[in-house]
């Protein structure tokens, strides 16, 4: 189980950066005045195991920094986040990929920093490749891949991870039909297994298909939750409202 | 406590221990990736060591002529060790910015990268000293049993240089100029050791203020044991002093990373 409690994520955002000592030096004299940026406001969630929970929201409203309070690689400015004892891992196209080394090193240099073993890469390595398409380009560099054999690769080895609890961003909208077709059946599998997985995507029509329940994230707040289809209504409202706004 | 719970439980268990595993992956990629995955490009690497090696051996053994026995294997030893600690700690920093889109959204205890980075190095060290063996065997040096010495030293010397590279990577998200201001100091250190020039030529006055450099002291150490001429530092204080320096470093190193590795998603 997830829980966020009082959740505040605020980001400062210095008008003048400084990342040097040259920086800090020269701007001795001058006080740095910065932003902040509240990118999450009093979050309270509950996420049961098992559980398919779909986020959307426009950009910038704070999804990706959700996922990432939950998969600990940011810390909450105050509130607290559990998560049940376990690192959950957050999935991404194109995280960790080393362009110079092969389709084979990718394989295991991912699953290591997912923090699989050896022989747990090594039992689902023939999977993965079978489920890229890829048997021809196993010791290919990564760079010399299409953009499309990126993402396949990605993505298989994405879905071949055993975690209980998956975080799931926007991987879906790519590839093509046939591609496309195996990763829904993939998530399929997933909800059958019973994992927990917070999905965030654009795709409304994906998270209204899949998710047991949804939030809709409106300024770092969450403006609407619960059945799917309810709450992809009022995002349909308010992306309207939001849209009369502007003309 | 429900099944689930357990699962949760037993996974975290699993990943700290795969945290091995991905340390030598990370640092087998990064050994890869440096030598382009073939033994020529570890040829090439040694181009620029060797070029430094050869010319100042022939400033310092034709131009100037430094009373050392065994002038060759001197420098050249003094080379590698000193390198390694500047590849290290450099490098160490340049990985940290590459690893920064990984850093961003996967949690791992940053300090793999820092350890990998150092495995790669010392890979590359062990190779080095290969041939320097080369070097040692082709100059007709009778091998001592010292000699063994030599991996105390190392053991040593890879303390010391990891707790410098953790307390400099520590800085850098929030003072990127710290690697150029580390690099000047490298300059410095390499002329402030004993490396070209024998302990002998510096006034005894100021042998307290260069044996002060535990590195100093390793190097020296290091040449008493394989090449000879000497046991000045093969004393038991000697280890003691550098041991000393080495944890105390590794621990304020480690210390200062863990607390400021946590906000390194956002800075860096």
């Amino acid at each position: 189980m997830i829980t966020l409690s009082q959740v505040n994520k605020v980001f400062r955002l210095p008008h003048d950066r400084r990342t040097t000592l040259r920086q800090r030096f020269v701007g001795l004299l001058q006080k740095n005045t910065y932003e902040e940026l509240y990118a999450l406001r009093d979050i309270n969630l509950e996420i049961n195991e098992g559980e398919f929970l779909g986020i959307i929201g426009k950009n910038g409203s704070g999804k990706s920094t959700l996922l990432k309070l939950i998969a600990n690689v940011l810390e909450p400015t105050s509130g607290t986040v559990t998560v049940n004892g376990n690192v959950a891992p957050f999935l991404e196209l194109g995280v960790g990929f080393q362009w110079d080394l092969t389709v084979k090193d990718n394989i295991f240099f991912y699953g290591a920093l997912l923090g699989m073993s050896r022989k747990e890469i090594a039992n689902k390595y023939d999977w993965i490749i079978d489920f890229s398409g890829l048997e021809r380009f196993v010791d290919a560099k990564l760079k010399n891949l299409s953009s499309g054999m990126q993402v396949r690769l990605g993505f298989s080895i994405t879905v071949s991870i055993k975690s209980p609890i998956l975080l799931v961003d926007e991987v879906l909208a790519v590839g093509d039909i046939d591609f496309q077709k195996k990763c829904y059946d993939a998530f399929e599998n997933f909800k059958k297994d019973g994992r927990t997985i917070v999905f965030v995507s654009h795709d409304l029509s994906a998270v209204e298909k899949f998710c047991d329940r949804a939030i809709l994230l409106k300024e770092g707040s969450v403006s609407a939750e619960g059945h799917p289809e309810d709450v992809l209504t009022a995002y349909k409202n308010y992306e309207q409202m939001s849209s009369h706004h502007f003309t | 406590m429900s099944k689930y719970t357990e699962n949760c439980k037993k996974a975290a268990l699993l990943r700290r221990k795969n945290y091995i595993y991905l340390t030598s992956v990370m640092a087998i990629t990064d050994f890869k990736i440096k030598y382009d995955n073939s033994a020529l490009g570890y040829f090439w690497s040694l181009l620029k060591p060797l070029l430094m090696f050869g010319t100042l051996y022939l400033v310092f053994s034709v131009f100037v002529r430094w009373q050392v026995e065994n002038y060759k294997l001197y420098l050249l030893l003094g080379i590698i060790l000193w390198n390694f600690l500047a590849e290290v700690t450099l490098n160490s920093m340049v990985l940290l910015e590459a690893k920064a889109s990984i850093l961003k959204k996967i949690c791992f205890p940053r300090w793999i990268i820092v350890i990998a980075s150092s495995i790669t190095s010392f890979l590359t060290l062990l190779l080095n000293m290969g041939v320097f063996f080369i070097f040692f065997v082709l100059s007709g040096v009778h091998f001592q049993a010292s000699a063994l010495l030599l991996i105390v030293y190392l053991a040593e010397f890879y303390i010391l240089v990891v707790g410098l590279s953790l307390l400099l990577c520590s800085l850098y998200p929030k003072f990127r100029d710290i690697h150029h201001i580390w690099e000047v100091f490298v300059q410095l250190g390499f002329w402030a050791t004993p490396i070209i020039y024998p302990i002998t030529i510096v006034p005894v006055k100021f042998h307290k203020l260069i044996f002060l450099n535990p590195v100093a002291r390793i190097i020296q150490g290091c040449r008493e044991a394989v090449i000879g001429g000497g046991s000045q530092f093969s004393s038991f204080t000697n280890h003691t002093i550098i041991i000393f320096v080495a944890v105390c470093l590794f621990v304020v190193g480690l210390g200062m990373f863990n607390r400021l590795s946590r906000s390194f998603a956002e800075d860096l």
